[in-house]
């Protein structure tokens, strides 16, 4: 466990100048994205990682997750307004917001999605604050069996809940993790699978891979759907009396135990690797609605609909940062984009993290509060602003950001061959959503593919050819029971609908 | 589920061409050690072939979503960007991102039926000036 000293050094480099200017950038970048449908924090986080290689960790980090927390209130802002949600998060939000909006009150709308919102993402920051430094030391007791079979787990949930089936989960991990074998051997130092490539030596660019299937193939899908002479005509009603434009104090405590289920479902889903927002706001919706006097007011325009939605996407957030902190696995894509911005920055996430760069995590912990704080006040006085955003052509926003992607990679693989890979990988993307096979999952196995083999070598030599020593580590093997009982009991659960 | 069978027998030939010519001839052979530069490579061939047998044989009923499945107009526009954004890395290399920025902007956006000026002229000089700007002068990092 850090020191006091420590932590409080971390939140106190939080508030520095720099780094607040950053964090409220990022905030700002992620509610203008957010408010976009079809670019989102994630693309934008991807395409932003290579322009934080000159900032300073604690400033380049704090923006990403600015991005990504100012991303979840701005997904919000179309969901109510035009009824098309900018992040998959935001569906259940649109279920209630955008009735409501069509009653003359998208502002109370997306208020009331604002301050859900900002609860929910705080509640699960607070909850990470207090029990990550303690499960990363449980984290640092385990050796490289029981990392294996973690991993094992881990791969087990994601290919069993992302995508259409486990099958497609599962091409999806041994694509990731083959990409993740160009490049150097990490055991024998032998080149593989670079043909005679030298610049991939050092393996795929991982802003290459990133920006190439989550930015660049969404794009083209994207640009190849534009349609002419479609604009989305928004336009907030004028001169509204306070008690439609406004959320009451009243209003919002009245919502308060729907917002506090909200939070601890997607806190505890969050935690879990690949459950994801979407998941967690829509059975928070479906939880509000059952313990709701009067469910069958939910769907046309019920306040506790958007505050049940809002909390539970957001408070996944915080809590995806768990399993990344401590023990190195991205729970989500978002996760894993973070986890990039950590490599790039010459460190490596995981239980040491909290040993070794103590005082940048609590930085990081502050950054977050920060973040928070700031999209509350930008969503609060800005929102008028961001509505303007939505109705920005998409043929404009797409090319720009298809610019920033060139650059970025570049900028990021220090050459032209970097964009190559980038378009590559975009093509793969492209393709591998077309066929039901979920990307977010070859991210998460790309990233995680050379600690596996590492872990996978390690345990290999411990166990010496001698299978039954497993017995001798019963964490490991039960973590391996549990990820072959996950596989096959998802995979089950999938093939019934 | 004809959509899964084809995937899955791409993948089985996937996973055979791995196994047999790209691993051999791109993975060098190496005799010692527990897990050798070639072990996971060939199990994940292995993995890649068997899931796509499985695909072929069980295919997933659900369907994917229609601009996906049925629009073909969709693909060529995607092949069609596609292929001018490696024109426009071809050009790139060439003439440098300044030069090239511009008309891949506006040929981006026009193929994405923008015909307002205003919004051309934002997106075609606005924009990779404002890039230029950021990156070359502000960051003084170089542009492709």
């Amino acid at each position: 466990m850090p020191e006091l000293s420590i932590m409080l050094a971390g939140f106190g480099d939080a508030l520095t100048p720099i780094n607040l200017f950053f964090v409220v950038c990022g905030v700002a970048l992620g509610q203008f994205v957010g408010a976009v449908p079809g670019i989102g924090p994630v693309m934008a986080m991807a395409i932003a990682i290579p322009f934080t290689f000159g900032l300073d960790p604690l400033a380049g980090i704090g923006f990403l997750v600015g991005v990504n927390k100012g991303g979840l209130v701005g997904g919000a802002i179309p969901a109510v307004l035009l009824n098309t949600p900018g992040t998959p998060d935001a569906a259940a939000t649109a279920l209630d917001g955008y009735p409501l909006a069509k009653q003359g009150k998208p502002l109370k709308a997306t208020k009331m999605a604002l301050y859900s919102s900002v609860t929910g993402d705080t509640f699960s920051d607070i909850v990470l604050i207090t029990i990550s430094a303690p499960l990363a030391v449980l984290a640092l007791r385990m050796g490289p069996v029981e990392v294996f079979g973690l991993m094992l787990l881990a791969f087990a949930v994601i290919a069993g809940l992302m995508g259409q089936s486990m099958l497609k989960g599962v091409i999806a991990i041994a694509l990731g993790l083959l990409a993740a074998m160009v490049g150097t051997d990490p055991e024998h130092g032998t080149p593989r699978l670079f043909f005679d490539q030298y610049e991939l030596y050092d393996g795929l660019p991982l802003p290459a891979v990133a920006i190439g299937m989550l930015a660049i193939s969404e794009l083209l899908r994207r640009l190849s759907e534009t349609k002419p002479n479609v604009s989305a005509a928004i336009r907030l009603p004028k001169n509204q009396p306070k008690s439609d434009a406004a959320v009451s104090w009243a209003e919002f405590w009245a919502c308060r135990y729907t917002i506090l289920r909200g939070s601890v479902i997607g806190t505890i889903l969050g935690a879990l690797p690949g459950i994801g927002s979407t998941a967690a706001a829509f059975m928070s919706y479906a939880s509000a609605r059952s313990a709701n006097k009067d469910p069958k007011s939910f769907g046309k325009g019920n306040l506790h609909g958007i505050a049940a939605s809002e909390s539970a996407n957001s408070s996944v957030m915080g809590a995806n940062m768990i399993p990344l902190l401590t023990l190195g696995i991205p729970g989500s894509v978002g996760a894993a984009l973070i986890i990039s911005a950590f490599m790039i920055h010459g460190i490596q996430p995981g239980p040491f993290l909290f040993e070794n760069q103590g005082r940048l995590i609590y930085g990081l912990f502050g950054a977050m509060l920060i973040a928070n704080f700031s999209n509350l006040m930008l969503g609060q006085f800005g929102l008028r602003f961001w509505v303007k955003v939505v109705s920005a052509p998409e043929s404009f926003i797409f090319s720009s950001a298809l610019l920033m992607c060139f650059v970025g990679v570049y900028l990021a693989s220090g050459g032209l061959f970097g964009i190559g890979i980038m378009l590559a990988f975009a093509v793969l993307g492209y393709v591998m959503t077309s066929l039901g096979i979920p990307i977010v999952v070859f991210i998460i196995a790309f990233f995680l593919g050379p600690r596996l083999e590492i872990s996978l070598s390690q345990t290999l030599s411990l166990l010496n050819g001698k299978p039954e020593k497993l017995l001798d580590y019963p964490i490991g093997l039960v973590l391996m029971v549990l990820a072959v009982i996950t596989a096959v009991l998802l995979s089950r659960r999938r093939d019934k609908g | 589920m004809a959509n899964d069978r084809l995937t899955g027998a791409f993948f089985v030939l996937f996973g055979v061409i791995l196994w047999f010519w790209i691993i051999p001839t791109q993975v060098d052979a190496v005799d010692y050690g527990w897990v050798k530069p070639r072990t996971v490579p060939l199990a994940l061939a292995a993995l890649l072939a068997f899931c796509g047998a499985a695909l072929i044989f069980a295919p997933s009923s659900e369907i994917l979503p229609e601009t996906h499945n049925n629009h073909k107009n969709h693909w060529l526009r995607a092949a069609l960007f596609a292929g001018l954004l490696v024109v426009g890395l071809a050009l790139m290399k060439a003439f440098g991102f300044m030069l090239t920025a511009p008309p891949l902007a506006f040929a981006l956006m026009w193929l994405a039926h923008e015909r307002r000026p205003l919004w051309l002229l934002l997106g075609a000089v606005a924009v990779p000036a404002f890039i230029w700007l950021t990156v070359a002068q502000l960051l003084e990092r170089p542009l492709p």
